[in-house]
């Protein structure tokens, strides 16, 4: 899991479009995949840092609570619906959002085209 | 060059006791069908159905921006008011519309909020209809989200907006059309949305009032998108069987905005659904 966080590292690297949406947001973000804990830490639309967890020491802003079967589907290129968004994930049964949801809310679009760069190129983003 | 069928014009009527300027478009001769946008966006989610000449070589298609959306302006004295849309409201502009464009029993195509005041309609105005499309319509849905996100001093509401209603659209819309249909979203009034979802999560006065639907009179065809995480297929079930011989389309490869995300996919299933407006055709069904 941890290598798909490192691929969306580098494709957001060579995504100047995303990093422009993202310029104002610098906080870190907890993704859990079936209790593994895992922190993006994001500066300024880029993604600074993939660690593992656990840890009780990191601070997060907000927390995306998945499981695995969820993220791969959510990563085809058409998912089944529900899969399809990170919203969808949560209507379902398959995701939590925890934390600061206003700054997610804020930073929607940049988020989610995020999270979906790991989504097999077929077609389009979040 | 292409220069496209649909014409733009504009009517003043009188909602509320005061003047509203409303921009309407048109496209097409035959029976007359009004179609109504959803929350947040405006006439320009129709404009492929409009440039269909297939659907317009029998049927004239008019769709009109509700009052605060798209070319329309809000009531003079918006400055200072807090845009709250209400059922009341709602009814009375479609009314207003209906009479000031001199229209004949329409069949009403509401999308999104469109389609619950269709449903509305259905129930409390039928006579004035001879057929009711209500898409992505449901009785009634709580907000999963707050709806002040998307009117805040601190934050652009259109384009927080777009972004979240970009999960209602399915993976299959073509990129063009998703991103046309989001912009729609961006370029929302400040509070617009806000406005228009306030009378769509908290109003659930249709729930009582569905029974009274007389399909036998005005046939009602709900259509909903797999893909709607907003009014899911569940939601619009619910909903045609609590109306009695309402019939129900569920599109597999499509979401919230039909008509506007997948104008292709879409397509079937509305000239399917105008179909189904002729009662006796409904009756048999």
């Amino acid at each position: 899991m941890i290598d798909i966080f490192q691929n969306i590292q580098r494709m957001l690297e060579t995504s100047p479009h995303l990093q422009r949406l993202g310029r104002l947001f610098s906080e870190t973000v907890l993704i859990e995949v079936d209790g593994q804990e895992f922190y993006l830490t994001f500066d300024k639309g880029r993604i600074e840092s993939v660690v593992t967890g656990p840890s009780r020491k990191t601070p997060w802003r907000f927390a995306l609570r998945t499981d695995g079967d969820a993220l791969t589907k959510f990563w085809q290129s058409r998912p089944e619906p529900g899969f399809h968004d990170i919203f969808g994930l949560v209507k379902i049964g398959r995701g939590r959002i925890d934390g600061d949801i206003l700054t997610l809310v804020k930073n929607l679009r940049f988020f989610k085209e995020v999270l979906a760069l790991a989504r097999t190129q077929e077609e389009q983003p979040a | 060059m292409t220069i496209e069928a649909i014409t733009g014009r504009y009517l003043t009527v009188t909602i509320g006791g005061t003047p509203r300027r409303i921009y309407f478009e048109e496209a097409g001769q035959g029976r007359p069908v009004l179609c109504l946008h959803t929350a947040g966006a405006d006439t320009r989610q129709w404009r492929h159905l409009m440039n269909d000449a297939g659907v317009t070589a029998n049927h004239r298609l008019i769709a009109f921006d509700m009052p605060w959306h798209g070319k329309s302006l809000p009531p003079e004295g918006f400055e200072t008011q807090e845009y709250l849309l209400t059922t009341e409201a709602y009814i009375e502009t479609v009314l207003a519309v209906i009479d000031g464009l001199g229209l004949d029993r329409p069949i009403l195509a509401g999308c999104s909020m469109g389609g619950r005041i269709a449903l509305q309609l259905a129930a409390l105005q039928a006579h004035k209809f001879s057929g009711f499309i209500a898409i992505e319509a449901s009785d009634f849905q709580p907000a999963w989200y707050d709806i002040d996100w998307f009117h805040r001093p601190d934050a652009h509401g259109g384009e927080m907006g777009a972004a979240l209603v970009s999960a209602n659209i399915s993976p299959y819309a073509p990129k063009a059309e998703r991103w046309n249909t989001l912009w729609m979203f961006m370029q929302s009034g400040p509070g617009v949305f806000r406005g228009d979802l306030s009378f769509y999560t908290r109003d659930d006065s249709l729930i009582g009032r569905l029974s009274r639907i007389d399909t036998g009179k005005t046939p009602v065809h709900l259509l909903v998108g797999a893909y709607d995480l907003t009014c899911t297929p569940e939601d619009a079930a619910r909903t045609a069987q609590a109306i009695p011989g309402a019939t129900l389309a569920v599109m597999e490869e499509l979401g919230h905005f039909p008509m506007s995300e997948h104008p292709e996919g879409f397509r079937p299933y509305f000239v399917a659904a105008l179909e189904k407006m002729d009662p006796a055709q409904a009756a048999a069904a």
